[in-house]
């Protein structure tokens, strides 16, 4: 098992988030944009999710371990507000090289899977 | 067009990686600590991973009327949404701050299944070296308005 990581996607972290990836796109903080289109809330920028399982996986193995590839695929939308959590496995490890499954679920009142499924390989150096 | 070329009008710079660190919630000092990064090998702080796949700052194009300043094809499918598919990156080697980076954007397939259609592109990144950073598949999703 991979310890989780869990955080609340508050309104403030989607705004930086926007302007440290310079995607101002009203989708992701206007919330008058959202509602008009049928949407509760901004919608979190999907990435930010390969943004955390990174994060995840560098915590767990250290400044060691570098991540060679990630691949994900998206399942719902995660609106501002709600809070994910990144949990993981080890798949399998052969010559340095740890191969690992993820996955992005939403807790709270409204649970269901947001990223999934989400394999990394990782290279242990020394 | 099915190829797009943009390059950095500067270096990625310590400012950028420390921005989409703590905007992430990203305390690792690999990405902010000279000292620390080179106790694990390199020669100074390095990007977060994903970085590289996320900004626009490489673009050098103006707001869209949405507040949008990405690379897009321009596709047209009238009567559809566009929704992320999902992404797959290759991450070739660190990025540095003193990256020039160059993204070369290339249209792959376009496939109709089940009322929906999913566009394939290929970001490749380099440096002003020449060197190999990373690649980015993209799938997007063209959903009919009628889908829930």
């Amino acid at each position: 098992m991979i310890p989780p990581l869990q955080r609340r996607i508050d309104p403030a972290g989607m705004i930086a988030y926007a302007g440290a990836t310079w995607d101002w796109h009203r989708l992701h903080h206007d919330s008058a944009y959202a509602v008009e289109r049928g949407l509760p809330a901004p919608v979190v920028d999907g990435q930010l999710f390969g943004a955390l399982l990174a994060e995840q996986l560098q915590d767990w193995l250290g400044p060691s371990a570098r991540i060679t590839r990630m691949s994900f695929r998206f399942r719902s939308m995660v609106f501002a507000g709600e809070t994910v959590r990144c949990t993981g496995r080890v798949v399998s490890e052969a010559d340095g090289l740890l191969t690992v499954e993820q996955q992005v679920e939403v807790i709270g009142d409204n649970p269901r899977i947001a990223v999934a499924p989400a394999t990394s390989v990782v290279e242990r150096r020394l | 067009m099915n190829e797009v070329t943009y390059t950095s009008p500067e270096e990625l710079g310590r400012a950028a990686i420390r921005y989409f660190a703590q905007a992430v919630g990203d305390a690792n000092p690999l990405y902010t600590d000279d000292a620390h990064a080179r106790e694990h090998g390199y020669d100074g702080v390095i990007a977060p991973p994903t970085l590289i796949f996320e900004t626009n700052q490489f673009t050098g194009l103006p707001r869209d009327a949405d507040g949008y300043c990405g690379h897009t094809w321009d596709l047209d499918f009238p009567g559809t949404r566009l929704v992320r598919g999902g992404n797959t990156y290759e991450l070739h080697q660190p990025v540095r701050p003193a990256d020039v980076i160059t993204v070369t954007w290339r249209l792959g397939k376009i496939v109709r299944k089940a009322g929906k259609i999913f566009v394939t592109s290929t970001a490749t990144y380099t440096n002003q070296h020449a060197d190999l950073l990373a690649v980015n598949e993209e799938t997007l999703i063209y959903i009919p308005l009628e889908d829930p």
